[in-house]
């Protein structure tokens, strides 16, 4: 029997089991190939997430690149892969490829650094998943390195300015997304009819562009304008990440965990103003105790 | 550039032929030029001999520094400057000249990801190879980097443009890498190539496109081009469909004419495969 894998990602928003991308093309692989991982989301713990997310551990092994995972993944026999022909395994490795270059940075601006999305949607939502100093810390240390990522790959001339990357990257991410439905035409998978990593890689990249609800989405229009990837989304979050929550029919159990999820929230809210506030008794309890103490030799 | 610009450059290219004196410039051969500018070039180099289209190669010092985009090789057609072979290849499709108009639309998405695959993996281990590994950078990159410039001046100039290479890596995850992973992923890449190639003459059968062009720039450069250790065009020998598809390439379209600048400029101070 293989050790207990235990995988540690964001959590989850929008119908999605998670929100980052390679978190979901992890968790999609596993689901794929059958390998039982306990999910463990981050939370406000004091066990701060360093840097790359997701990260395996199994036994005394820490493994951090989805693509690293995939291989640990298939080296302990759990392999979505096994019946693919050479051929359509280089295709994996191209599309892949294709998707890194052209789709991720406009994911990764659309996430963080279009301004009214981060301020209104992402910086809260990883805010109240981080504890308290380092939520103050974190999220803008995220967005200054996806932005630092795009201009470095992208930036360079003949574009001068962060508007004409924009527009290149996102002219660039709506023609992978046609070539992509191109490809996937009207079959099931990519591969056939049984999903594969290249399913789970590009359901981890499309599965958060479709779902999150941002104030601009111009990414997410265009992708709602390709019914196939579309319905490739579907399929994979009703086929694979569903059937785990046995009894109750989809919609019931839509509403009740958007719910369950609005009032965990609410309490993840409150609790953490609580703890502001205890935070700042104690403080001011110290400080007037301190100024006792001083105080106490002038009044003999 | 928007949208707008674009389509007014490219009517501005449709309206004249290819003239006779098209120019493309890449730095000096023998002394300056790196394994990853000499692999773009040679690539552009190759999609215009597949297209037919009489070019003369032009060495400059400074052949960075008059780039539009900083990156080498481009060409100067009629009084256009276009760089790098994706809009290279957009601005000769403007002209009238294609070699992938007989695919489909799925060809051309794999072909489009079996490109971004060499750029990705290939360009950025050539990289990786020239700007990060210490012995490399040391007793190759930075002599030929700055040969044309006088002291300090060379140095300057190659410390700067490693500092600029490494930022790049750090940003993309490839910081972290040892040498023997950049291998390893050069070799996954070759593999890949290599499945689907398979025994085919082209990547898309009987007619070569932009990405046997591509493939041909890089592996014939990796092949050719002595470094400190064998280790990566050991790589590429492992595959053989690959190397006699360079030299299939290299007999077709570079030996044809002995006078011909880029026959040279394709063998420069290498070894040919045929030897």
């Amino acid at each position: 029997m293989a050790a207990p894998m235990e995988l540690r990602c964001w959590e989850g928003d929008w119908g999605l089991p998670s929100v980052h991308p390679e978190s979901l093309t992890v968790m999609a692989y596993a689901k794929f190939s059958g390998a039982p991982l306990t999910v463990n989301t981050i939370s406000r713990s004091w066990k701060a997430p360093k840097g790359d997310i997701p990260v395996l551990i199994s036994e005394d092994k820490v493994i951090s690149q989805p693509a690293k995972i995939l291989n640990f993944l298939r080296k302990q026999k759990y392999n979505a892969d096994y019946e693919l022909s050479a051929k359509q395994g280089a295709d994996t490795l191209a599309y892949i490829a294709l998707l890194e270059e052209k789709l991720l940075p406009a994911l990764l601006h659309t996430f963080w650094i279009e301004a009214e999305n981060y301020c209104s949607v992402t910086k809260p939502w990883f805010a109240s998943r981080i504890a308290f100093p380092l939520s103050l810390y974190l999220p803008g240390k995220m967005s200054r390195e996806a932005l630092n990522r795009i201009l470095l790959t992208k930036g360079g001339p003949p574009l001068y300015s962060l508007t004409e990357v924009e527009a290149q990257i996102y002219r660039d991410a709506k023609e992978c997304l046609n070539l992509l439905s191109k490809r996937l035409g009207t079959s099931q998978f990519f591969f056939g009819d049984t999903p594969t990593t290249l399913d789970a890689f590009v359901f981890g990249f499309l599965a958060p562009v479709y779902k999150v609800c941002f104030p601009r989405v111009q990414l997410q229009e265009h992708l709602k304008q390709l019914p196939n990837l579309c319905r490739f989304c579907d399929d994979i979050l009703t086929c694979y990440f569903r059937l785990s929550v046995s009894g109750h029919s989809p919609a019931g159990q839509d509403t009740a965990d958007a719910n369950l999820q609005k009032l965990t929230q609410l309490v993840d809210k409150e609790s953490n103003l609580i703890e502001k506030i205890r935070l700042s008794l104690f403080l001011c309890r110290w400080m007037t105790t301190f100024v006792r103490a001083l105080s106490t030799p002038l009044v003999s | 550039m928007s949208l707008v610009a674009e389509a007014f450059v490219t009517q501005l290219a449709a309206a004249e032929p290819w003239p006779e004196n098209a120019a493309l410039y890449q730095q000096l051969k023998d002394e300056q030029i790196l394994l990853s500018d000499n692999a773009s070039s040679l690539a552009v180099q190759a999609f215009l001999q597949m297209c037919n289209l009489p070019i003369r190669v032009v060495c400059r010092a400074n052949a960075e520094y008059m780039s539009p985009s900083g990156k080498v090789p481009f060409i100067h057609v009629g009084n256009q400057v276009v760089s790098e072979l994706g809009p290279i290849v957009q601005f000769v499709k403007a002209k009238g000249h294609s070699l992938s108009d007989g695919l489909d639309e799925v060809q051309k998405a794999e072909m489009k990801a079996y490109m971004e695959l060499v750029n990705n993996m290939l360009l950025t281990a050539e990289l990786y190879l020239q700007w990060c590994d210490d012995v490399t950078v040391e007793e190759i990159t930075h002599p030929r980097y700055g040969s044309p410039y006088p002291w300090p001046l060379n140095r300057i100039l190659s410390y700067q443009k490693q500092w600029e290479v490494k930022r790049k890596m750090k940003a993309i995850g490839w910081a972290g890498k040892t040498l023997e992973q950049v291998l390893e992923d050069v070799d996954q890449c070759c593999q890949a190539l290599s499945q689907r190639l398979g025994t085919q003459p082209y990547f898309f059968n009987k007619q070569p496109t932009e990405l046997d062009a591509l493939v041909f720039g890089h592996l014939f450069t990796i092949l050719t081009t002595q470094l400190i250790t064998d280790e990566l065009s050991e790589k590429v020998k492992n595959y053989s469909n690959l190397t006699a598809f360079c030299r299939r390439i290299e007999q077709q379209y570079f030996e044809v004419h002995d006078k011909d600048s880029s026959a040279i400029a394709a063998r420069s101070a290498k070894r040919s495969l045929l030897r």
